[in-house]
């Protein structure tokens, strides 16, 4: 046998080594900065969302969200969270002039369910009124390509910056990382065994807003708040999911925690005014794409996340396909995104949806749906 | 080291056209070519080191194949790691020995650039678009200062030869596990891979990278002399001899790579790094701790080389 085939069958027999994503990898996490006296995480309101809905924030024909109605549920949710009598001192509750405030958003969802322009737009007139400068106001992703195809500039202040660490998702770019900030493990073998922290979130941020999107995540489940700070501010992340094997279970919320990323993420704000239902992280069609039309407020990214496990649980139930929950090998066809693509009941990786509860076991929040207390907004 | 004697260390460009062509070979910036023993003085007389070497020669040389990345989709490996082509452990299992490359276009400066990181004696057959890209890298490799440092190795390795084994010694060097070949068990080394009798069966060995990586959990990481982070398509070679060291790194990857991070196990105070391209950069990031070195790498398109000194 020579190499040549000795790797064909490696590739005909993925499922011999899907059994060992059950004993959690042993990581090393370096990092030189300290804790808040409050972290960020899960922050002054522990166990508490706010979910604004209204059926005029979302056109579902056009898709186009309504950026007057988006505001309105904006303030209404921030002062709900709160307890402000007023939506600039809601957003002064957690912002004061000198911050140098990163926007983490999501355009993996691109074309269909990218953080909206518009709630983003909102986000930065409100810290514009808290005193912070446009110049201090950095909309971030990992990778520039996606940030482009989002295009957020037209829809921001001039001096907003907009910051990506890689040019796309080609692992040779890793200037933008901190090499002293990592989380170190040895997953499947591979040799870069670290994750590296952003450096912007690591030197140049003194706060962050999450705007995470309402998605099904192949390897995840569900991707919210935490897999969107998480996997969107290291490098080096898709190595946590292979061959069936999904180590995101701990993956996910063991990078949430890493320091200065838990205190400096003071603000969960989870747009739901799109949301898929399955193939994501993607969207690239309008196939699984609905319309929930809520944004979630808290500061627990665990308890938002314990929500959206649900919802996208019960889209997924509505429309006939497999829970997120579901490990039957019956429904895995290993790395096929072409199958999973074309039918809800395909799963490429055993989902880990036990990722917002191992987060919780970590003090990033509360999973525990009896204790979270979920305050609904209409508007 | 005279100048005769850096040239000399060069790979050089098999080429059979008449000396007529040396306009065309100096334009590029070639400065060592493998020519037919007939026309050898001639080339000389143009100012050119010369290897003499005739198609029958170069036959009789071992075939390297062209270095690079691979990316196919009915091929999997049990990590996410690309798959590469590289010639190193053939190169370690008989530095002595001439190799010819047959490089296909693009590949030629990766080629040379392997081909004198690991010190042997190679000829090279290019896409013809590709004289100035490898002009170029001849004349980088050429102002490099020599190096006769040692191999540095974390682990023996019994060579019985065979495929197999040539695998094994493959995947070794791609996962940058450094070793040394040793002709029996020794106890310079906490391991030593050998085998047959009382050592790894062949059926251990059958998988090469899943072998290479119960090797690499064997050592631990911790106990590695040398760690890249931030790309799995470079492929480093150390050497190093009291208080020096020479650290090359190839990237096979076809892009270049930014921020390449390098941990080295011993103390290295003072860094000098030069790349193909760039020519002579700063490291960033550097750190020395805990017994060992860190830096970054900025930029590193096709080859680097990093000299180290205890020292500062």
């Amino acid at each position: 046998m020579d190499r040549r085939s000795f790797v064909r069958l490696l590739a005909a027999a993925p499922l011999a080594r899907t059994a060992g994503a059950d004993t959690p990898p042993k990581v090393s996490v370096v990092s030189r900065y300290a804790p808040a006296a409050v972290p960020g995480m899960p922050g002054p309101f522990p166990g508490r969302v706010v979910a604004v809905h209204s059926e005029r924030s979302v056109d579902i024909v056009t898709s186009a969200a309504d950026a007057e109605v988006v505001r309105e549920m904006m303030a209404r949710g921030m002062r709900q969270l709160t307890g402000a009598a007023t939506t600039e001192d809601a957003w002064r509750r957690f912002f004061e002039p000198q911050d140098v405030v990163g926007i983490k958003v999501n355009c993996g969802g691109h074309p269909w369910v990218v953080s909206d322009h518009g709630l983003v737009a909102e986000t930065i007139r409100q810290l514009m009124a808290v005193g912070i400068p446009a110049e201090n106001v950095c909309i971030y992703e990992r990778f520039q390509n996606q940030m482009d195809n989002v295009n957020y500039a037209p829809h921001v202040p001039a001096g907003v910056k907009i910051v990506a660490a890689e040019s796309a998702n080609r692992r040779v770019d890793n200037r933008g990382y901190d090499p002293a900030t990592y989380v170190e493990a040895d997953l499947f073998g591979e040799e870069d065994t670290r994750s590296n922290m952003m450096r912007l979130v690591s030197e140049t941020l003194t706060k962050v807003i999450n705007i995470p999107n309402v998605k099904d995540h192949g390897a995840t489940g569900a991707t919210g708040c935490l897999k969107n700070i998480a996997y969107g501010s290291f490098s080096n992340v898709a190595r946590t999911h292979h061959n069936g094997v999904s180590h995101t279970r701990t993956f996910v919320g063991t990078l949430a925690s890493v320091e200065p990323l838990r205190s400096r993420t003071v603000l969960q704000i989870m747009d739901g005014l799109r949301g898929v239902w399955h193939a994501g992280p993607f969207a690239r069609t309008r196939k699984y794409v609905f319309y929930p039309r809520k944004l979630f407020f808290g500061t627990d990214p665990v308890a938002i996340d314990r929500l959206l496990l649900d919802i996208i649980d019960d889209k997924r139930k509505e429309m006939g396909a497999i829970s997120i929950h579901d490990r039957s090998p019956r429904y895995l066809k290993v790395d096929d995104g072409r199958a999973r693509d074309a039918d809800p009941n395909v799963n490429i990786i055993i989902r880990e949806p036990g990722h917002v509860e191992y987060a919780a076991s970590l003090g990033l929040g509360i999973a525990d749906l009896a204790k979270i207390e979920v305050e609904a907004v209409e508007v | 080291m005279t100048v005769l004697a850096l040239l000399a260390a060069l790979p050089c460009l098999f080429w059979t056209q008449p000396v007529e062509t040396a306009a065309e070979l100096e334009a590029a910036g070639i400065v060592r070519v493998c020519a037919p023993p007939a026309q050898a003085d001639a080339w000389r007389a143009a100012g050119f080191s010369v290897v003499p070497l005739d198609e029958a020669g170069r036959a009789e040389r071992q075939m390297a194949t062209t270095p690079g990345i691979l990316v196919q989709a009915d091929r999997a490996s049990a990590t996410r790691s690309p798959w590469i082509d590289a010639n190193g452990w053939r190169f370690r299992r008989a530095p002595a020995q001439r190799y010819d490359y047959q490089v296909r276009a693009g590949k030629a400066a990766l080629a040379a650039a392997e081909a004198f990181a690991y010190g042997v004696d190679a000829s090279l057959t290019i896409d013809p678009a590709d004289l100035a890209e490898l002009g170029r890298m001849q004349a980088f490799l050429a102002q490099l200062p020599a190096s006769d440092l040692k191999e540095v190795a974390d682990l023996g390795v019994v060579d019985a030869g065979g495929a197999i084994m040539g695998e094994v010694l493959n995947l070794l060097t791609r996962r940058n596990l450094l070793f040394r070949l040793v002709p029996a068990t020794s106890a310079e080394f906490p391991l030593t891979i050998r085998i047959g009798p009382g050592g790894y069966s062949l059926e251990e060995a059958a998988d090469p990278s899943a072998f290479a990586l119960t090797v690499r959990r064997k050592l631990t990481d911790g106990k590695r002399s040398l760690r890249l982070f931030g790309s799995e398509a470079v492929i480093a070679r150390l050497t190093a001899d009291g208080g020096r060291a020479r650290l090359h790194l190839l990237n096979y990857g076809g892009r270049e790579i930014e921020g390449l991070r390098v941990r080295l196990r011993g103390e290295y105070r003072g860094a000098e790094a030069q790349v193909a391209g760039p020519g002579r950069v700063a490291l960033t990031d550097y750190v020395v701790a805990d017994g060992a070195t860190e830096f970054s790498l900025p930029r590193l398109p096709v080859y680097g080389v990093v000299d180290l000194t205890a020292g500062r």
